[in-house]
């Protein structure tokens, strides 16, 4: 089976490429992401993180 | 400033519960029937209740019915309030509503009657993928139109969620749905063979991800909060949750073809990015989690939480067990089998059906003014579900794992030991026991549906919510150095720009390059067009939903390649539109059934299809009388193979005039082997057509040994 996948693979150019290409686009982008995120300041998380518990009536119901 | 007063609408996200319910019930109860087909075939009844047509109406109810309303419930209902805004338009609430539910009726009708692409959960014919493509529009729209007026500057983590949904699905459908229609009712695939197959689990794995999981996620990170009362553990996780998962989701397709014809740089892609999923995934599960840090001595006696919690648990087993079983070795054992049916039921029933619930419960009385009917009833509805989830799973890890060992052990002598038929007929206690599972978790939902029509019955519908807030003034002055997320959360158009450059920068590049590997698949010179009575027999096999049960891809192992002949050939699949590789076995591979070892007589395959435990006893195969009664549908013939030439397969030009005279011929020649067997049948008979194909299966390889294997 390898041999004949191989025969295809082999005929685009630089198919072995791709996987490492990929690997290092989201290596970045999660590098980038990791730092960005950790440069976020600490009031602004405490807003967006309680956007869903504003003006909430107090509900009739709890269980 | 001053302040606005505007109505939030709960009408709609009533309705949408409504649904919820009832086609959770629906779909329960199809799967539950099929469940119990496995154990008494008897219950085939009819040709519009045999278990192919009747497991894509189990699994499409589930997927795109029970999960996609609870999917708009819970936009609708939390959209409106992290905006600070009714939704865009009521008209637009109302078309989706009604859209989708017609289109799940019409799912429901064109399944059992055979109508399909045979593609699994997008086997929805063109008309049907057409209105989806439109309603998912009217969806989009309303949504953004509420996130632009907006009252509220920022875009909470949710809202991400549902945007990429939004956006990804849309790709998905559209790619996956392309098709050559060739009458009002019937297409075929634009892509062929392994490209359909690489398409078919770009898309199905997707759908899980895009469909299953992320919207559900967008809840979770939602009515978690809400229903424990504390903001979610760590927001920045939250961050880097939605990037990555939604980064890695999209490559993960390739791990359902492990050992296929699939190039394998594809399947290594596949693999690599499947297991760096787990770390979004468990990064989402522990913020779930945390979130009730200090809340823990509420979930003994809350069970909207117990709900959760066991929602989320279940989230992070199957997102754990996904990426083991994308490892190459483990898919070796466990593709193919029941431990993968195991595998996506702990994701349906454990994630999405315990999140709907705990979500229905919260909702419906809040909603309704009034408190919930019983919570004793709620608490034994969890337990029930829960048992319920156990009593399937656990069957059907034992008896996956079981099917896998019998189906590889030889005998000293160095040959198979078990028959397939002997693998099946051991199934079936395991099949009994996880319809039992099924009866539990069902019931539950049946308890539920008391507890909220009681709950409905003592309250009234608050329609029209009233709320207060602050109206957003456009901030003119440019923050310099302003945090990129914080911009991008403003803007909810660049926002889903992005997600979807995230989404496509995967799809692309796992796509695009095998579809140029279309001119350079080695074409078995050997491998032909199918006849015309073949074709029209494929036609069939794929509207009976064969490919539920039976693959047809024989993986390159020695058990394999002993059982079923010479493993499959890229090469060997360029005709098939659609691909049907199949990614279950309930009946034993089908790729090389004409040739061989495996190779029956007419008469065997025409009385198996009549009665087939009277051939191989203890078979659970449902019988097909009704293929000797039909006749082959040969007004279709010319436009079949019309639409199959502008796909690519090279019909000489106007061989369509005399394609029905061949079919004829070659029906003949059956009908007189059959006459010869004893067997009378006229050769129009559907069933002849399906004998051809059964018999054409394997052949072109096994016709030219020497064109194929000098490789």
């Amino acid at each position: 089976m390898f041999k004949f996948i191989k025969q295809y693979a082999e005929n685009i150019s630089g198919v072995d490429i791709y996987p490492l290409i990929s690997l290092l686009i989201f290596f970045t982008f999660f590098i980038v992401l990791l730092v960005l995120v950790k440069k976020m300041k600490k009031e602004r998380i405490e807003i967006l993180s309680n956007l869903p518990l504003e003006n909430e009536e107090l509900p009739n119901s709890t269980l | 400033m001053q302040v606005e007063k505007f109505y939030y609408d709960n009408r709609v996200v009533k309705n949408f519960a409504y649904a919820t319910i009832l086609w959770g019930a629906v779909g329960m109860l199809a799967g539950l029937y099929i469940a119990l087909q496995l154990v008494f075939p008897a219950l085939n009844i009819t040709q519009y209740g045999s278990f192919g047509r009747l497991r894509p109406l189990h699994t499409n109810a589930v997927i795109f019915a029970f999960v996609g309303n609870g999917i708009f419930m819970g936009v609708y209902y939390s959209l409106q309030r992290l905006c600070k805004a009714r939704m865009f338009s009521d008209k637009l609430s109302t078309i989706h509503f009604w859209g989708w539910q017609l289109i799940i009726v019409a799912a429901a009708i064109t399944l059992p009657l055979g109508l399909t692409q045979g593609a699994e959960y997008a086997e929805l014919i063109w008309p049907i993928d057409v209105a989806i493509t439109i309603i998912w529009v009217v969806f989009g729209w309303n949504m953004f139109g509420t996130i632009i007026k907006r009252r509220e500057k920022h875009l909470y983590v949710a809202i991400w969620f549902y945007i990429a949904t939004f956006v990804t699905v849309a790709v998905l459908h559209i790619v996956r749905s392309g098709q050559l229609p060739y009458s009002f009712l019937h297409s075929y695939s634009w892509y062929s063979g392994v490209q359909d197959a690489l398409v078919q689990w770009w898309y199905g794995h997707n759908a899980v991800a895009f469909f299953l999981t992320t919207p559900y996620l967008g809840l979770m990170y939602y009515f978690m909060p809400k229903a424990a009362n504390r903001p979610v553990y760590s927001y920045r996780l939250s961050i880097i949750h939605f990037w990555s998962l939604i980064f890695l989701y999209i490559w993960a397709g390739p791990h359902h073809l492990l050992y296929t014809s699939l190039p394998n740089w594809a399947q290594s892609l596949g693999v690599v990015f499947s297991v760096m999923l787990i770390f979004p995934s468990w990064g989402g599960m522990i913020n779930g989690l945390l979130t009730l840090r200090g809340a823990w001595d509420r979930v003994r006696d809350d069970v909207i939480l117990k709900f959760m919690v066991v929602a989320v648990t279940a989230y992070g087993m199957a997102t754990f067990e996904g990426p083991m079983l994308s490892l190459k070795s483990v898919s070796a054992i466990s593709h193919y089998t029941d431990w993968i049916v195991a595998h996506v039921h702990v994701g349906a029933l454990g994630w999405n059906g315990m999140l709907t619930f705990g979500v229905l419960y919260w909702l419906i009385p809040r909603i309704f003014k009034t408190n919930l009917y019983s919570k004793k009833l709620a608490a034994n509805h969890f337990w029930l579900a829960t048992l319920g989830i156990l009593f399937y799973a656990i069957p059907m890890y034992w008896a996956g794992i079981q099917q896998s060992l019998m189906w590889k052990q030889f005998t000293e002598a160095g040959q198979l030991k078990y028959t397939f038929l002997e693998t099946v007929t051991y199934m079936k206690p395991f099949y009994a026991m996880r319809s039992l599972g099924g009866v539990l978790y069902l019931t539950g939902v049946f308890i539920m549906f008391y507890n909220i029509y009681k709950t409905v019955k003592s309250g009234k519908l608050v329609a029209n919510e009233e709320a207060e807030a602050a109206p957003l003034v456009k901030e003119y002055v440019k923050h310099t150095g302003e945090h990129w997320h914080r911009v991008i959360e403003r803007k909810p158009i660049q926002f889903m720009i992005l997600s979807l450059v995230v989404i496509l920068i995967g799809g692309a590049i796992e796509l695009i390059p095998t579809f140029m590997i279309k001119s350079n698949v080695p074409t078995i010179s050997s491998v032909k067009p199918y006849t015309p009575l073949e074709l029209q027999g494929r036609d069939i096999y794929v509207r009976e939903g064969c490919y539920v049960c039976h693959s047809q891809m024989i993986r390159p192992f020695r058990s394999e390649t002993e059982r079923y002949g010479e493993y499959s050939k890229a090469g060997e699949f360029v005709y098939d539109k659609p691909f049907q590789w199949g990614s279950k076995r309930t009946g034993p591979d089908l790729a090389r059934e004409g040739t061989g070892n495996l190779k029956k007589s007419d008469g065997w395959h025409f009385r198996h299809f009549r009665e087939p435990s009277s051939m191989s006893e203890g078979s659970i195969m449902p019988s097909y009388p009704f293929l000797i009664d039909q006749s082959i549908d040969t007004s279709l013939t010319a436009a079949k193979i019309n639409a199959m030439r502008s796909l690519g397969v090279p019909y000489e030009k106007g061989y369509e005039k005399f394609a029905n005279q061949e079919l004829m011929t070659q029906a003949n020649s059956i009908r007189i082997n059959l006459k010869m067997e004893g067997i009378e049948v006229p050769a129009n008979r559907e069933v002849i057509a399906l004998i051809a194909y059964m018999q054409r299966l394997g052949k072109d390889i096994s016709n030219n040994k020497t064109a194929t294997f000098n490789k």
